[in-house]
């Protein structure tokens, strides 16, 4: 029994105690294959999967790394079953490998014959492939190199794939770091992604992900496809890509609903490329249209199911993927890893944030007491007419101008789901709302107004969850969400998580009806932002007061 | 007769031997004093039974078999140097070693030159040892005739048929039998054959012994393999194939399994304590519930069903014998709990081993396509404990940290004990070396430090040994701001026990990961715990400040705990008037009736309606009955425990090896019957020997009795006196009268009074007893634990 900081759990979960001396080398030593899951204060956790085994495979590391650091740093002894079957599972990686063959072209190789046998006769491996050249080789077919290796992971044998890309048209692009330089960790993100090919790189939100984009792009030094959530995020991309590189306005064309430019450097939403015309996803010869030398997928863990199917289909041009977390909702994470790629970098929020790249946040839920007569129309609500009931609850209007009082000379964004309380709210704050019907050009001239200060307090609807760019923000005030989804949770932190000018901490509020579904609501975004390593606190809207004495 | 009839006995055999010679011999059969033989006569009565010779040959290594073997169809006279010949391989010593080894057992007796085999093994090897048929040139005339001629069988084949001497070949090597349609079809001239089956049959070389079978003579078998009857008979075992692994990892690794063990049949009980699995009509567990209790114990099946198999072994779990039969643990599993761990696994270990249930079998087929089910009535496999022991006692002599390689060590097992473990043996050595890894008696597929003492019988060692390779208990948690408590642990019981009440399990293994809710608080509140208790149980338990969301969680539920009240009530009372029912609850008749004001209207009263009425009416009132619909009983059930249950017996094929002391005072006994047993027969002529009582039943008694008085012959009678000691006299007979038996007692040389039912039998006397009386009581000799004193 040594005294390391890890401990190996029957499911497979790996506990790292923060607080123990090792703990730094522990984590460096099984973050390449092991997720990390939560990141509470004291104990941290990791998870052991075959894609992040895998994931760990295509950045060159092998299993006996992985079980040395299991060894090394276990407090007690591994399971002997589990080790075996980290062993067996790595092993599974590359038995098969994507090559370029130079008489029959794309070509599926083993170095495991019963393994190829094995795919070759299943069902549906087998309308894939082509002719089979020699006992360990099979042809296949180049458009099918993307669902090759969708159904290889699904039977268990991802394949490496290691055919290659083609360079695409050439458009040279330079990184104009004039005042400013990229970070450590952003380098090492695009040297990891260079070398591997094509992959997904992991950063919080804040951390710089368009930089990292920018900064592949100098490197493939090629026309690029990138695809964004929507229209305000294009906007940012173009207005990021000219302040820091070569680019000019003329190079980088939009995509969108309103405008449809094709130029070198061409910014897509998902929107326009999903919208269907006769039942037909009329935009995605987008894909076809130039010879692009890398495709950015913005926001991966959002890319929708078209997106994946049309990706499956360009595995030859470089694809880089930047989200802040791999776990997707729908559980399509085996799509990203075969079509977009392994895990080529990842960073863990806090890391990120000691090292001062963005803001450390204070989250205090705030629970408002319904009145009788609120909570009589509550409990007598038809079920699916509760949550809005108790979420825009008229209790909370006086307990946000309280908080927007108390934090009078910061800027304050006040963030919701439903636009009647939105507006009601905007009218009692005597603040603009921003919500879906807002112009483009007037959300441009609301977010500057902001940013100069000339609007202390903005409403924003859940159009202001993804890509906005709000600097300054140093407060926001959720009052009402879509069902307590972890993703919006990080999304919405996200937005007050850039560095202050001052370095001040960071306030996260959420008013919350007590004993209601908001509340339950609630209880899933204080265990997912406590896992994710943040402060969080609870107090009563009358006790506001006491709020600011701990402060 | 089981004895063979030879010129000289087992009996005379036994006769001669010393002392220590006969200690050795029980110690090796030590089915031979259960219960103690009364003379020599009866200890080679029962050496020379079938039974007696199949448990010892059960336990000869493949070597020694195939001497015995070899010895059994050889023609006498045998000799060593016979063997030697029809064992090519065997070098003469080590064929001598086993010859010396099969006497000391009394298998084989008579000089080097001159063998001879006690009958009963030769029945106990079975219809064809060696892979040879049954000898018939004795009742087979034309075989006789053959191997008479000059040239014999050799000559014969020349002029064989095409393909007759193929099918010979075939079954030369054993199996001797083979397929034939109509086989028994009388016997042709030989010249008029018309297929090469037909020319075997005619000489009779193949003999029909079924409608469709015939069989290879031993005599033409053996003449094929030109006298040999192993052609690679091996004296020394085969090695085992190790690997070696360090004894501190191996101990490291087991440690952590007999921990997980340990843990996990806690787990196994403590779910099954509050939601105990009913019991199928068949009996044993559904496969539904095992399905449910692997997930819970987030474990696969196969585990699950060890687990589970295990505890029942221990006795730590048994069915409640309530009307719809469930599982539920023991209250000795309450004793377990309050043990070390290290003893826990002891107790674990040990009844794994002592258990003849193969956990391995859960869930595969029985011979009517049934699934068998853990804990069912399929899972006794009579080898199982054996085998268990002797794969253990096979590891154990590997040196420390050597892991044996699977299938080297079903060779040597195979070598070890042919006879044993029956078609399934590799199944079972297989799920002995699986079911010792998970039970953290093997680690890496090597023996820990203390399951070697456990092997060695050694229980207190293996848990002193133990001990410190577990983890130590923690008396702390760290709390987080996700709710969650972190254990990196295991934690002291009475502190789990805490937890697991206000926080529900969410992961474990090395550490326990504990996750508070609404739900797991209210518990702790609904199990009595206030929240001040909660608080400071945390603030004291937990290494870190307690988060503040907990805190306020702990409260929240608190501040709506018990806000709504849920009693039981027989009846109630409810009247508008709320003078009437203040005078009706402070008088003193309304007492039986168990009133309690609810509301200044409503009264609830413990006693049934019926009696509420009748009380109300007695005292005056004229109460009116309301629907009785609405009276609820609430009770929260207690943890289910079955009746105590005690461990099942040690289910033992061999008897235990009895000690030296019990095996001299064997010895001893034995001589005494033999000298009781031979003295008298100086004096008193006619007595029978063998000291073994003749019974009888009462009519039989009765009858012989009679003529015996008629008669005037001499009876020989077992008696029980009235102390209860049992003794066999020869009498006779005078008179029988009123239950009473008058005779000339030969022994006390006078006249005795007998009660008839004390008699436990008579045997009438030959006049003329041969050497080996007792034969002539052999149909009545069985050994019989109320015929010895």
């Amino acid at each position: 029994m040594t005294d390391g900081p890890l401990i190996v759990q029957s499911d497979k979960t790996l506990l790292l105690e923060v607080d123990h001396e090792q703990a730094e080398a522990c984590r460096r030593a099984i973050a390449p294959f092991a997720e990390l899951e939560r990141s509470p204060e004291h104990v941290h956790t990791y998870r052991i999967t075959p894609l992040g085994l895998w994931n760990a495979r295509a950045a060159g590391h092998d299993a006996e790394q992985v079980v040395n650091a299991l060894l090394n740093f276990s407090r007690y002894a591994v399971p002997h079953a589990l080790l075996v079957d980290v062993a067996e599972t790595m092993a599974r990686y590359g038995r098969l490998k994507l090559l370029k063959h130079p008489v029959h072209g794309l070509v599926l190789e083993a170095t495991d014959r019963p393994v190829l046998e094995e795919v070759i006769r299943s069902a549906k491996m087998r309308p894939l492939l082509g002719e089979r050249v020699d006992p360990d080789t099979v042809v296949v077919h180049p458009s099918e190199r993307g669902t090759v290796k969708q159904v290889l992971l699904k039977l268990g044998w991802p394949a490496e794939d290691l055919a290659g890309y083609v360079d695409g048209e050439a458009h040279p692009i330079e990184l104009f770091e004039d005042g400013w330089e990229l970070r450590a960790y952003q380098r090492e993100a695009v040297s990891n992604f260079w070398h591997g090919g094509s992959g997904v790189v992991v950063l919080p939100c804040g951390a710089g992900k368009t930089i990292v984009g920018a900064a592949a792009m100098a490197q493939a030094g090629a026309t690029t496809l990138i695809l964004v959530t929507n229209t305000v995020s294009a906007r940012q991309w173009k207005h990021e890509l000219i302040k820091r590189t070569s680019l000019t306005e003329e190079e980088i064309g939009e995509y969108s609903g309103s405008r449809k430019e094709i130029r070198p450097v061409t910014i897509a939403t998902y929107q326009i490329m999903t919208t269907r015309r006769k039942g037909v996803y009329a935009h995605l010869e987008l894909f076809d249209e130039r010879d692009w030398g890398l495709i950015i997928y913005d926001e991966v863990h959002l890319l929708p199911a078209p997106i994946f199917r049309f990706t499956a289909d360009i595995q030859s041009r470089r694809r880089l993927g930047l989200t802040a977390t791999l776990v997707r909702e729908d559980g399509r994470e085996g799509d990203v890893f075969s079509l977009i790629g392994p895990k080529r970098y990842d960073a863990p929020w806090k890391d990120i944030e000691a090292q001062g790249w963005i803001a450390p946040a204070d989250c205090v839920e705030v629970r408002v007491t319904l009145t009788d007569h609120e909570r009589l129309a509550y409990a007598t609500a038809e079920p699916e007419e509760r949550y809005r009931l108790c979420a825009t609850a008229r209790s909370k209007t006086p307990v946000v101008e309280e908080l927007v009082a108390r934090h009078h000379g910061d800027r304050v964004l006040v963030i919701g789901q439903y636009l009647d309380q939105l507006d009601a709210l905007g009218e009692r704050l005597d603040a603009p709302v921003l919500k879906g019907e807002t112009t483009i050009k007037e959300r441009e001239r609301l977010f500057e107004a902001f940013r100069t200060g000339e609007i202390p307090t903005l409403v924003v609807s859940k159009v202001a969850n993804f890509s906005i760019d709000l600097p300054e923000a140093a407060v926001a005030i959720q009052v009402s969400g879509t069902f307590g989804s972890r993703q919006e949770e990080a999304q919405r932190l996200g937005r007050v998580l850039r560095p202050k000018a001052d370095g001040r901490t960071a306030r996260f509020y959420t008013v919350v009806s007590r004993d209601t579904q908001d509340q339950e609501y609630a209880a899933h975004r204080q265990r997912f932002l406590a896992e994710q390593g943040y402060a969080y606190r609870i107090v009563d809207s009358h006790e506001l007061d006491r709020l600011d004495a701990t402060d | 007769m089981t004895v063979e009839a030879a010129p000289r006995s087992l009996a005379d055999v036994l006769r001669t031997w010393d002392d220590p010679a006969l200690v050795e011999l029980l110690r090796a059969r030590p089915d031979l004093i259960t219960p103690v033989p009364t003379d020599l006569a009866a200890l080679a009565a029962r050496a020379g039974s079938v039974p007696s010779a199949a448990r010892v040959l059960d336990r000869l290594d493949r070597f020694s078999l195939d001497v015995v073997e070899a010895l059994a169809v050889l023609a006498e006279p045998m000799s060593v140097a016979a063997v030697c010949d029809a064992l090519p391989t065997a070098p003469r010593d080590d064929v001598m070693h086993v010859v010396d080894q099969c006497r000391t057992l009394a298998l084989v007796f008579g000089p080097p030159e001159d063998l001879r085999l006690v009958r009963a093994v030769v029945d106990a090897l079975g219809p064809s040892p060696a892979g040879l048929g049954p000898a018939l040139a004795a009742t087979h005339d034309r075989l006789a005739a053959i191997l008479a001629s000059p040239g014999g069988l050799t000559g014969l084949l020349i002029d064989a048929p095409d393909g007759a001497r193929q099918a010979l070949e075939q079954l030369a090597w054993g199996p001797p039998n083979g397929r034939v349609d109509n086989a028994r079809r009388p016997l042709g001239d030989p010249a008029a054959a018309r297929t090469p089956v037909d020319w075997l049959l005619a000489h009779e070389l193949l003999v029909g012994v079924g409608p469709d079978s015939v069989v290879l003579p031993r005599e033409v078998g053996l003449h094929l393999r030109e006298g040999i009857v192993h052609r690679e008979a091996q004296p020394d075992a085969p090695g085992i194939r190790t690997t070696d692994h360090g004894q501190d990892q191996v101990d490291q690794s087991a440690a952590a399994q007999a921990f997980t063990s340990v843990r996990l049949v806690e787990t196994l009980l403590e779910s099954w304590g509050l939601e105990p699995p009913t019991i199928l009509r068949a009996g044993g567990l559904g496969v539904r519930e095992l399905r449910r209790t692997a997930a819970a114990l987030d474990v696969d099946e196969r585990t699950a069903g060890l687990i589970i198999e295990t505890a029942y072994a221990a006795a730590l779990v048994g069915a409640d014998g309530q009307l719809d039969e469930a599982y539920a643990p023991t209250p000795s599993y309450d004793l377990w709990l309050t043990r070390d761990t290290a003893d826990r696994w002891a107790t674990l270990a040990e009844a794994w081993l002592a258990s003849n249930r193969v956990a391995g079998a859960v869930g595969d087929r029985d011979d009517r396509d049934k699934v068998m089910a853990a804990l069912g009535p399929d899972l006794d496999r009579s080898a199982a404990s054996e085998m268990r022991h002797v794969v253990l006692r096979e590891l154990a002599a590997l040196p420390p940290g050597a892991a044996a390689d699977a299938s080297s060590l079903v060779d040597r097992l195979d070598w070890l004990r042919p006879r044993r473990g029956g078609r399934r043996r590799s199944e079972l050595i297989e799920w002995t070396m699986e079911e010792a890894e998970l039970l953290g008696i093997t680690g890496r597929g090597a023996l820990s430090g203390p399951a070697r003492a456990l092997v060695s019988d050694d229980a207190h060692e293996a848990v002193r040994r133990l001990a410190p390779m577990l983890p130590q208990p923690l008396d702390h948690v760290l709390l987080q701001a996700d709710l969650t408590a972190v254990a990196p642990g295991p934690l002291e019981s009475g502190l789990a026990a805490e937890l697991s009440l206000m926080a529900d399990i969410e992961s474990t293994g090395g550490a326990t990961v504990f996750r508070f809710s609404p739900s797991s608080v209210r518990r702790a509140l609904d199990a009595g715990r206030s929240a001040g208790d909660l608080h400071s149980m945390l603030a004291a338990r937990s290494r870190t400040p307690v988060p503040q969301p907990l805190s306020y969680l702990i409260d929240d539920v608190a501040r709506r705990h018990g806000q709504i009240r849920v009693g039981a009530a027989s009846a109630y009372v409810r009247c508008d008037d709320e003078a009437v029912l203040s005078e009706l609850v402070a008088d003193r008749r309304s007492a039986p009736l168990r009133l309690r004001r609810l509301a200044p209207t409503v009264v609830a009263a413990q006693a049934p309606v019926d009696q509420v009425l009748n009380g109300l009416r007695t005292m005056g009132y004229a109460p009116a009955a309301e629907s009785t619909d609405g009276s609820v009983v609430v009770r929260r059930p207690d943890t289910h425990r079955t009746p105590p249950r005690q461990r099942p017996p040690r289910l033992r094929t061999e008897p235990a090896i009895p000690g030296d002391t019990l095996l001299s005072a064997a010895v001893r006994a034995i001589r005494a019957g033999e000298r009781a047993s031979t003295a008298p027969r100086g004096r008193t002529v006619g007595a029978p020997l063998g000291g073994v009582l003749p019974r009888s039943t009462t009519a039989e008694t009765l009858g012989t009795l009679k003529r015996a008085v008629d008669s005037g012959k001499s009876l020989w009678i077992g008696y029980v006196d009235t102390h209860g000691g049992v003794s066999d006299r020869v009498v006779d007979p005078i008179r029988l009268a009123g239950g009473y038996l008058t005779a000339f007692d030969h022994r006390l040389g006078e006249v005795h009074t007998f009660a008839v039912h004390r008699i436990t039998g008579v045997a009438e006397l030959d006049d003329d007893p041969g050497d080996n009386a007792g034969s002539e009581f052999s149909g009545r000799s069985d050994p019989d634990p109320e015929g010895v004193a």
